[in-house]
Protein backbone atom coordinates (compact mmCIF):
# COMPACT_ATOMS: atom_id res chain seq x y z
CA UNK A 1 0.00 0.00 0.00
CA UNK A 2 1.37 3.70 -0.81
CA UNK A 3 1.44 6.64 1.28
CA UNK A 4 -0.84 8.11 0.01
CA UNK A 5 -3.43 5.22 0.33
CA UNK A 6 -2.32 4.71 3.69
CA UNK A 7 -2.89 8.38 4.17
CA UNK A 8 -6.14 8.22 2.60
CA UNK A 9 -7.74 5.42 4.31
CA UNK A 10 -6.87 6.77 7.48
CA UNK A 11 -8.41 9.72 6.53
CA UNK A 12 -11.79 8.04 5.72
CA UNK A 13 -11.50 6.15 9.04
CA UNK A 14 -10.84 9.98 10.88
CA UNK A 15 -13.76 11.28 9.15
CA UNK A 16 -15.95 8.15 9.89
CA UNK A 17 -15.01 9.17 13.55
CA UNK A 18 -15.44 12.47 13.28
CA UNK A 19 -19.59 11.62 12.20
CA UNK A 20 -19.58 9.68 15.48
CA UNK A 21 -18.40 12.38 17.31
CA UNK A 22 -21.15 14.41 16.05
CA UNK A 23 -23.70 11.97 17.13
CA UNK A 24 -22.18 11.39 20.72
CA UNK A 25 -21.83 15.37 21.24
CA UNK A 26 -25.07 16.27 19.88
CA UNK A 27 -27.22 13.49 20.76
CA UNK A 28 -25.84 11.31 23.63
CA UNK A 29 -23.79 14.23 25.48
CA UNK A 30 -25.69 16.67 27.93
CA UNK A 31 -26.06 19.97 27.92
CA UNK A 32 -24.00 22.64 29.83
CA UNK A 33 -27.56 24.58 31.70
CA UNK A 34 -25.69 28.68 31.79
CA UNK A 35 -24.53 28.38 28.36
CA UNK A 36 -26.86 26.17 26.41
CA UNK A 37 -26.25 24.11 23.26
CA UNK A 38 -23.44 26.72 22.35
CA UNK A 39 -21.54 25.04 24.78
CA UNK A 40 -20.89 22.03 22.62
CA UNK A 41 -18.60 23.92 20.23
CA UNK A 42 -16.17 23.20 22.91
CA UNK A 43 -15.81 19.75 21.44
CA UNK A 44 -14.39 20.91 18.16
CA UNK A 45 -13.09 24.25 19.15
CA UNK A 46 -10.41 22.66 21.26
CA UNK A 47 -9.38 20.00 19.64
CA UNK A 48 -8.93 22.10 16.65
CA UNK A 49 -6.85 24.50 19.26
CA UNK A 50 -4.77 21.91 20.49
CA UNK A 51 -4.04 20.51 16.68
CA UNK A 52 -3.44 23.84 15.51
CA UNK A 53 -0.85 24.88 18.30
CA UNK A 54 0.89 21.03 17.82
CA UNK A 55 1.46 21.52 13.95
CA UNK A 56 2.79 24.52 14.55
CA UNK A 57 5.86 23.06 17.14
CA UNK A 58 6.34 20.45 14.94
CA UNK A 59 7.09 22.73 12.18
CA UNK A 60 9.20 24.11 14.44
CA UNK A 61 10.73 21.15 15.57
CA UNK A 62 11.27 19.60 11.90
CA UNK A 63 13.07 23.14 10.95
CA UNK A 64 15.05 23.03 13.57
CA UNK A 65 16.60 19.32 12.75
CA UNK A 66 16.61 20.50 8.74
CA UNK A 67 18.94 23.26 9.50
CA UNK A 68 21.24 20.93 11.05
CA UNK A 69 20.50 17.73 9.20
CA UNK A 70 19.47 18.99 5.83
CA UNK A 71 17.23 16.09 5.66
CA UNK A 72 14.53 16.52 2.42
CA UNK A 73 12.19 14.42 4.54
CA UNK A 74 11.61 17.06 7.42
CA UNK A 75 11.58 19.86 5.26
CA UNK A 76 8.63 17.75 3.52
CA UNK A 77 7.02 16.92 6.73
CA UNK A 78 7.08 20.82 8.13
CA UNK A 79 5.39 21.73 4.79
CA UNK A 80 2.68 18.78 5.33
CA UNK A 81 2.31 19.87 9.48
CA UNK A 82 1.85 23.79 7.73
CA UNK A 83 -0.75 23.15 5.62
CA UNK A 84 -2.91 20.96 7.88
CA UNK A 85 -2.03 23.31 11.02
CA UNK A 86 -3.49 26.27 8.99
CA UNK A 87 -6.60 24.26 7.98
CA UNK A 88 -6.81 23.50 11.68
CA UNK A 89 -6.29 27.02 12.36
CA UNK A 90 -9.08 28.15 9.97
CA UNK A 91 -12.13 26.30 11.72
CA UNK A 92 -10.58 27.79 15.58
CA UNK A 93 -11.36 31.29 14.19
CA UNK A 94 -14.40 30.09 12.56
CA UNK A 95 -15.72 28.63 15.36
CA UNK A 96 -14.47 30.60 18.23
CA UNK A 97 -16.49 33.31 16.95
CA UNK A 98 -18.93 31.80 16.31
CA UNK A 99 -19.01 30.26 20.07
CA UNK A 100 -18.51 33.92 21.57
CA UNK A 101 -21.35 35.68 19.95
CA UNK A 102 -23.83 34.08 22.21
CA UNK A 103 -21.75 33.86 25.31
CA UNK A 104 -19.87 37.17 25.32
CA UNK A 105 -22.12 38.97 23.18
CA UNK A 106 -19.39 40.15 20.69
CA UNK A 107 -18.06 37.69 17.62
CA UNK A 108 -14.76 39.15 18.13
CA UNK A 109 -11.97 40.78 20.90
CA UNK A 110 -8.91 42.25 20.63
CA UNK A 111 -7.52 40.08 23.99
CA UNK A 112 -4.06 38.56 24.18
CA UNK A 113 -5.60 34.91 23.29
CA UNK A 114 -7.55 35.51 20.11
CA UNK A 115 -5.00 38.07 18.92
CA UNK A 116 -2.01 35.75 19.55
CA UNK A 117 -4.11 32.94 17.89
CA UNK A 118 -5.03 35.00 14.82
CA UNK A 119 -1.29 36.23 14.85
CA UNK A 120 -0.63 32.48 14.54
CA UNK A 121 -3.02 31.90 11.55
CA UNK A 122 -0.88 34.72 9.85
CA UNK A 123 2.36 32.86 10.38
CA UNK A 124 0.93 29.90 8.82
CA UNK A 125 -0.22 31.69 5.93
CA UNK A 126 3.22 33.78 5.77
CA UNK A 127 4.60 30.43 5.88
CA UNK A 128 3.03 28.64 2.80
CA UNK A 129 3.12 32.00 1.15
CA UNK A 130 6.86 32.32 1.50
CA UNK A 131 7.29 28.11 0.31
CA UNK A 132 5.55 29.27 -2.88
CA UNK A 133 7.44 31.90 -3.59
CA UNK A 134 11.19 31.34 -3.62
CA UNK A 135 11.98 29.03 -6.35
CA UNK A 136 15.39 27.66 -5.22
CA UNK A 137 14.61 24.98 -2.82
CA UNK A 138 17.39 25.00 -0.58
CA UNK A 139 16.48 28.68 0.10
CA UNK A 140 12.96 27.97 0.21
CA UNK A 141 13.74 25.31 2.80
CA UNK A 142 15.87 27.51 4.81
CA UNK A 143 13.33 30.63 5.18
CA UNK A 144 10.48 28.19 6.32
CA UNK A 145 12.77 26.84 8.82
CA UNK A 146 13.50 30.25 10.32
CA UNK A 147 9.82 30.98 10.25
CA UNK A 148 8.31 27.65 11.63
CA UNK A 149 10.60 28.00 14.47
CA UNK A 150 9.47 31.17 15.19
CA UNK A 151 5.85 30.17 14.89
CA UNK A 152 6.83 28.20 17.43
CA UNK A 153 8.37 30.22 19.75
CA UNK A 154 4.34 31.90 19.66
CA UNK A 155 2.76 28.81 21.22
CA UNK A 156 3.64 28.97 24.43
CA UNK A 157 2.51 32.50 24.93
CA UNK A 158 -0.60 31.80 23.31
CA UNK A 159 -1.44 29.03 25.90
CA UNK A 160 -0.21 31.52 28.54
CA UNK A 161 -1.93 34.57 27.53
CA UNK A 162 -4.85 33.95 29.56
CA UNK A 163 -2.97 33.72 32.43
CA UNK A 164 -0.73 36.40 31.86
CA UNK A 165 -3.04 38.77 30.42
CA UNK A 166 -6.63 39.58 31.62
CA UNK A 167 -9.16 38.27 29.00
CA UNK A 168 -12.62 37.52 27.58
CA UNK A 169 -11.45 34.26 26.70
CA UNK A 170 -11.71 31.34 29.73
CA UNK A 171 -8.70 29.90 31.05
CA UNK A 172 -8.03 25.93 30.20
CA UNK A 173 -10.60 23.89 31.90
CA UNK A 174 -8.70 20.37 31.02
CA UNK A 175 -5.04 21.43 29.67
CA UNK A 176 -4.47 22.87 33.37
CA UNK A 177 -2.11 21.69 36.41
CA UNK A 178 -4.97 20.47 38.05
CA UNK A 179 -7.61 17.81 37.42
CA UNK A 180 -10.34 18.71 34.17
CA UNK A 181 -13.40 20.78 35.64
CA UNK A 182 -15.55 19.00 33.18
CA UNK A 183 -18.06 16.05 34.04
CA UNK A 184 -16.88 12.44 33.07
CA UNK A 185 -19.53 12.70 30.08
CA UNK A 186 -18.77 15.60 28.83
CA UNK A 187 -14.66 14.69 29.40
CA UNK A 188 -15.02 11.33 27.10
CA UNK A 189 -16.52 13.26 24.39
CA UNK A 190 -13.87 15.35 24.69
CA UNK A 191 -11.53 12.65 24.37
CA UNK A 192 -12.65 11.18 22.13
CA UNK A 193 -12.75 14.75 19.53
CA UNK A 194 -9.48 15.11 20.57
CA UNK A 195 -8.08 11.58 19.00
CA UNK A 196 -10.31 11.98 16.07
CA UNK A 197 -8.31 15.22 15.17
CA UNK A 198 -5.22 13.39 15.98
CA UNK A 199 -6.09 10.97 13.58
CA UNK A 200 -7.36 13.69 10.76
CA UNK A 201 -3.95 15.52 11.45
CA UNK A 202 -2.19 11.94 10.89
CA UNK A 203 -4.46 11.48 7.74
CA UNK A 204 -4.32 14.95 6.07
CA UNK A 205 -0.13 15.06 6.93
CA UNK A 206 0.72 11.90 5.63
CA UNK A 207 -1.28 12.49 1.86
CA UNK A 208 0.18 16.04 2.21
CA UNK A 209 3.88 14.26 2.41
CA UNK A 210 2.84 12.18 -0.05
CA UNK A 211 2.17 14.44 -2.55
CA UNK A 212 5.16 16.38 -1.87
CA UNK A 213 7.04 13.58 -2.44
CA UNK A 214 5.54 12.64 -5.73
CA UNK A 215 6.64 16.13 -6.57
CA UNK A 216 10.42 15.56 -5.23
CA UNK A 217 10.58 12.53 -7.00
CA UNK A 218 9.78 14.58 -10.79
CA UNK A 219 12.15 16.69 -9.69
CA UNK A 220 10.37 19.84 -8.57
CA UNK A 221 11.65 21.02 -5.72
CA UNK A 222 13.50 18.70 -3.07
CA UNK A 223 15.69 20.84 -0.94
CA UNK A 224 18.21 17.62 -1.60
CA UNK A 225 18.27 17.83 -4.96
CA UNK A 226 20.09 21.22 -4.97
CA UNK B 1 -34.55 23.08 31.25
CA UNK B 2 -36.55 26.96 30.48
CA UNK B 3 -34.02 28.80 31.54
CA UNK B 4 -31.26 27.34 29.44
CA UNK B 5 -30.49 29.69 26.91
CA UNK B 6 -31.82 29.05 23.26
CA UNK B 7 -28.75 29.28 21.08
CA UNK B 8 -28.91 25.89 18.90
CA UNK B 9 -28.35 27.76 15.75
CA UNK B 10 -24.93 29.12 16.74
CA UNK B 11 -23.78 25.20 17.96
CA UNK B 12 -25.08 24.02 14.64
CA UNK B 13 -23.40 26.98 12.29
CA UNK B 14 -20.62 26.09 13.87
CA UNK B 15 -20.83 21.82 13.44
CA UNK B 16 -22.10 22.62 9.81
CA UNK B 17 -18.66 24.98 9.40
CA UNK B 18 -15.94 22.59 10.52
CA UNK B 19 -17.84 19.69 8.61
CA UNK B 20 -17.66 21.89 5.34
CA UNK B 21 -13.82 23.54 6.10
CA UNK B 22 -12.43 19.39 6.65
CA UNK B 23 -14.22 17.99 4.16
CA UNK B 24 -13.61 20.15 1.54
CA UNK B 25 -9.58 20.11 2.58
CA UNK B 26 -9.97 16.11 2.44
CA UNK B 27 -11.71 16.58 -1.39
CA UNK B 28 -8.41 18.86 -1.70
CA UNK B 29 -5.89 16.50 -1.02
CA UNK B 30 -7.68 13.18 -2.71
CA UNK B 31 -7.86 15.29 -6.30
CA UNK B 32 -4.47 16.41 -5.82
CA UNK B 33 -2.75 12.99 -4.69
CA UNK B 34 -4.83 11.86 -7.87
CA UNK B 35 -3.21 14.57 -10.30
CA UNK B 36 0.31 13.98 -8.92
Amino acid sequence: MSLTQKGRWITVVALGCLAAVYVRALAFTPLERLQGPAQKIFYLHVPAAIWTEAAMVLVGLAGIFYLFLKDPRLDRFAEASAEVGTVFATVVLTTGPIWGKPIWGTWWTWDARLTSTLLLFFLYVGYLLVRGAVRDAGLRARYAAVLGICGMCLVPFIHMSVYLFRTLHPQPIILKPSAPSLPSTMLATWLFSLATFTLLYVGFVTQRYALSLARDARGGGSPGHV
Amino acid sequence: MSDVPQNAGYMVAAYVVTAVILVAYAVSLYRRTNQS
